[in-house]
């Protein structure tokens, strides 16, 4: 089992630091999980970003697996809520329940949740109704509760990863627009290939034995957060980011015609701050120390498909998000000037 | 702060080498040109003499010089081309991030790390060249002003004619002569424009061996048209050409409504609006509301509100019925206006359905809705319907409490099941309600006026709707008896 180290003074030792956690923390979970790779490298950016994951795919993909696999690396305390439409709000966040002091004085005590944990899987979110699934999302923002006027802050690192099955709509609680927006990713889960399945299939059905190390603690986590903060991103990557957020507003006047046809609102400031964090993550995991276009490009899907409302004409023409994002991306480097060449100016 | 100036260095050395290739670039454009501006020296080799070969040297060079000091004056950001090493090197971003944040105020100590970071990168890359060389589009032209341009300088001068001022006279009877003949040819050729040749061969057409038309029952062949119109009113019809060529062959037209043949790929998942929407879309097939046909918005019309009563209430209908009206009496403008108002209602019924943070009950929405409609028809609920089923339970097959597949039959069969369709006398006495059970002759009351006046308007729907759905023949004949029926009564 890994000790938890303090991080070095040397900002090289730090970055390296990280680099090596984050790498082994990727391959702890690839113990277990086959494939995936990219869904599992936005789950641990989105980890050391500080944003929570919305996980959509379809049922036995290993969505629940891969989020307690990551919980398992961890040295953190883990909650699980399987979401169904009676799950009450109490249920989530705890509640005051009578006690008896050693005077035989009566009093409310607070009574804690499965919220209060650091890493809190959120089973099937959209099968609870939305009174429920507001409650999950106000911690998911503000990192405390409130019961009975009274704040109870929520341990941190607070990650929650929440997922849910695109298919089986009906009596379903989809999650409204203001609360999709609360999650830093959306990462669809797709299905494995053949090479993965087979190695599923390998190593599912056989007697094996995979043990989990913990590699990582809290506060690990939590100084790695503020050293991704800290890397620098050039004011031309900057204005791409801006531009690409802004190019998904139809409003805006130089939005490519794509946004304007099919798109109804675009992603809002918590987009555009999505995209940088996750980016900065990415180039820290990668070794470097400034953010790169190429980040950006990277991490346009996850940050921003669940921030775009297609229009009545993208609904009935049945657009695909991800695909306007790719187009959108293309049009906002042109707009930004990132690929304008500069030889014959 | 490591060494910045090998970042600096390597900016300023591709920066040079961008330059250099904006010369070559513009240079060969500014060749290009004054191989142009040579040949009309060349031209007048007689004239010039032995000067016109260093003239047009001099051009020629000119042009070139002209060219690259554009190109190498030309202005070049650092901040450019720094990016362009970047990209150029494949840096990531690095050379551009740390000039940029070296000498920023708020440089986090991650900076420092970066500038090393970069600074050593830049180092295994000095000397390299990024900057390909580009050419101009129009220097592939170049060859051909240098070729005339020495075809020129080597071929004997071209003589260059007397000026002297051109004979009038003969032009002038020449002039004359031809409005004759041109007139001449009018008179002969002086008809109607009606009455051109038709381009169409006739003959050809006419005289075309077709096989014998197999009948609606028979046997279709490939290729065979015949078999799309089996099941319509057009099934019986034999080809006319006669008619074809007057007016065109109605199944010509009918080939021409994509929409009204079956579309085996459209998606059926689809909402009402929505295919409402695609199929608008698709009859007005990008024309601007102004350059519809009447027969083009009728069609629209006709399909708008057949799909509108398929789809349940809206609120668009009555702007259908309206544009129909107007259509009929001529008023096109008004027609498309109550379209345009129609299809713009629809979007509006699918933007606020989609409202209300998209919430979706699913099936307990459906259940809400049949207990409503259960108690507006006065009836009670069963004892299980007011509790909310589990999830997974109430209408799936093998899901619900009911061991039967298609759930409990309604109360009413139950409960009597031979009420159906029961026909007879009206009892005497006190009626406490109506009875819709009554057949025969009805009062002359104003709902029976009305009925028969609308008749006919539905028997024309009626038959405009055998035409147009695929509705087998021998329904086409019970559906024609029915109406038949309705009205001898």
């Amino acid at each position: 089992m890994a000790q938890p180290s303090v991080p070095a003074p040397n900002q090289e030792a730090r970055v390296r630091e990280f680099v090596t956690g984050f790498q082994t923390l990727r391959a702890e979970v690839r113990k277990v999980i086959v494939g995936h790779d990219d869904v599992v490298t936005q789950v641990l950016i989105s980890l050391f970003a500080g944003g929570h994951v919305l996980l959509e795919g379809v049922p036995g993909l290993g969505k629940t697996l891969l989020i307690k696999t990551l919980a398992e690396s961890l040295h953190l305390s883990f909650s699980r809520i399987q979401f169904t439409p009676d799950l009450m709000p109490g249920d989530i966040i705890g509640t005051n329940i009578i006690v008896e002091d050693d005077e035989g004085r009566k009093h409310f005590q607070f009574q804690r949740g499965p919220i209060f944990g650091h890493i809190l899987l959120a089973d099937e979110v959209n099968r609870a109704t939305p009174k429920t699934q507001s409650a999950l999302l106000e911690g998911m923002q503000e990192g405390a509760v409130t019961v009975s006027g009274h704040a109870n802050a929520l341990p941190m690192p607070f990650f929650v990863l929440a997922t849910q099955n695109p298919i089986e709509m009906e009596g379903t609680y989809p999650l409204p627009e203001a609360q999709l927006d609360r999650f830093l990713f959306k990462l669809r889960v797709q299905y494995p290939a053949l090479e993965e399945l087979t190695e599923i299939i390998e190593r599912t059905t056989h007697v094996r034995d995979v043990q989990v190390q913990r590699v990582m603690t809290g506060p690990q986590v939590m100084s790695f957060r503020e050293l991704v903060r800290e890397i620098p991103i050039a004011s031309h990557v900057r204005d791409l980011a801006s531009f690409i957020v802004l190019a998904t507003h139809p409003q805006w006047e130089r939005a490519p015609e794509q946004a304007r046809r099919f798109i109804r609102y675009g992603a809002s400031p918590r987009g555009a701050q999505a995209l940088v964090l996750g980016a900065k993550v990415r180039a820290l995991a990668e070794g470097r120390y400034n953010v790169a276009v190429d980040d950006l490009r990277a991490l346009a899907l996850p940050a921003l498909r669940h921030r775009i409302i297609l229009n009545f004409e993208g609904e009935a023409e049945g657009v695909d998000v991800d695909r306007l994002i790719g187009e959108i991306v293309e049009a906002a480097e042109s707009l930004s000037g990132s690929q304008k060449e500069v030889f014959l100016k | 702060m490591p060494d910045r100036m090998v970042l600096e260095r390597l900016v300023s050395d591709v920066a040079r080498q961008i330059r250099l290739r904006r010369a070559e670039y513009y240079g060969l454009r500014g060749l290009l040109w004054g191989a142009v501006a040579t040949i009309p020296p060349l031209l007048f080799k007689e004239l010039l003499g032995g000067t016109v070969l260093l003239l047009s040297g001099a051009l020629l060079a000119a042009g070139a010089a002209a060219g690259a000091l554009y190109g190498l004056m030309l202005n070049l950001p650092a901040r450019e081309a720094a990016r362009l090493a970047d990209r150029g090197y494949a840096l990531k971003d690095r050379v551009t991030t740390a000039l940029e944040w070296a000498d920023r105020p708020d440089r986090t100590p991650v900076v420092e790390a970066l500038v090393t970071d970069a600074v050593a990168h830049a180092r295994s890359l000095q000397g390299k060249r990024i900057i390909a060389r580009r050419l101009p589009r129009d220097a592939r032209l170049l060859p051909l002003p240098l070729a005339l341009g020495t075809l020129l300088a080597v071929a004997p001068p071209i003589p260059i004619p007397q000026a002297s001022l051109p004979n009038f006279s003969s032009s002038r009877e020449e002039e004359e002569e031809k409005p004759k003949d041109r007139a001449g040819e009018l008179q002969t050729a002086e008809r109607p424009r009606g009455a051109r040749p038709d381009p169409i061969q006739r003959a050809d057409v006419q005289e075309r061996t077709l096989s014998p038309r197999l009948g609606a029952g028979g046997l279709s062949q490939p290729g065979d048209l015949a078999a799309i119109f089996k099941d319509t009113s057009l099934g019986g019809h034999a080809p006319d050409f006669n008619s074809f060529l007057k007016r065109g062959d109605e199944r010509i037209r009918m080939l021409e409504q994509l929409d009204r043949l079956p579309d085996l790929q459209r998606d059926f998942t689809q909402n009402q609006t929505k295919m409402v929407f695609q199929k608008a879309k698709s009859l007005r097939g990008g024309l601007n509301p102004s350059q519809i046909s009447p027969e083009k918005l009728r069609e629209l019309l006709n399909e708008m509100e057949r799909l509108g009563r398929k789809g349940g209430p809206n609120n668009w209908s009555g702007d259908v019925f309206e544009g129909m009206e107007a259509l009929e009496g001529g008023q096109t403008d008004k027609a498309m206006e109550a379209m345009e108002r129609a299809l713009s209602k629809m979007r509006s019924m699918d933007e606020k359905g989609r409202d209300g943070k998209n919430l979706r009950g699913g099936r307990e929405d459906e259940r809400r809705g049949q207990r409503g409609r259960n108690r507006g028809a006065g009836q009670q609920g069963g004892p299980g319907d007011e509790g909310d089923f589990p999830e997974g339970e109430g209408l799936l097959p093998g899901r619900g409490k009911s061991a039967s597949p298609k759930g409990d039959p309604t109360q009413r069969l139950r409960g009597m099941p031979y009420d159906v369709g029961v026909e007879g006398q009206a009892r005497s006495g006190k009626k406490s309600g109506i009875d819709t059970n009554l057949v025969g002759r009805g009062g002359p009351m104003a709902s029976r006026l009305q009925y028969l006046g609308v008749l006919g308007q539905y028997k024309k729907m009626m038959e405009e709707a055998i035409a147009r759905e695929q509705v087998p023949r021998d329904f086409q004949g019970q559906v024609k008896e029915y109406f038949q029926s309705l009205d001898e009564r």
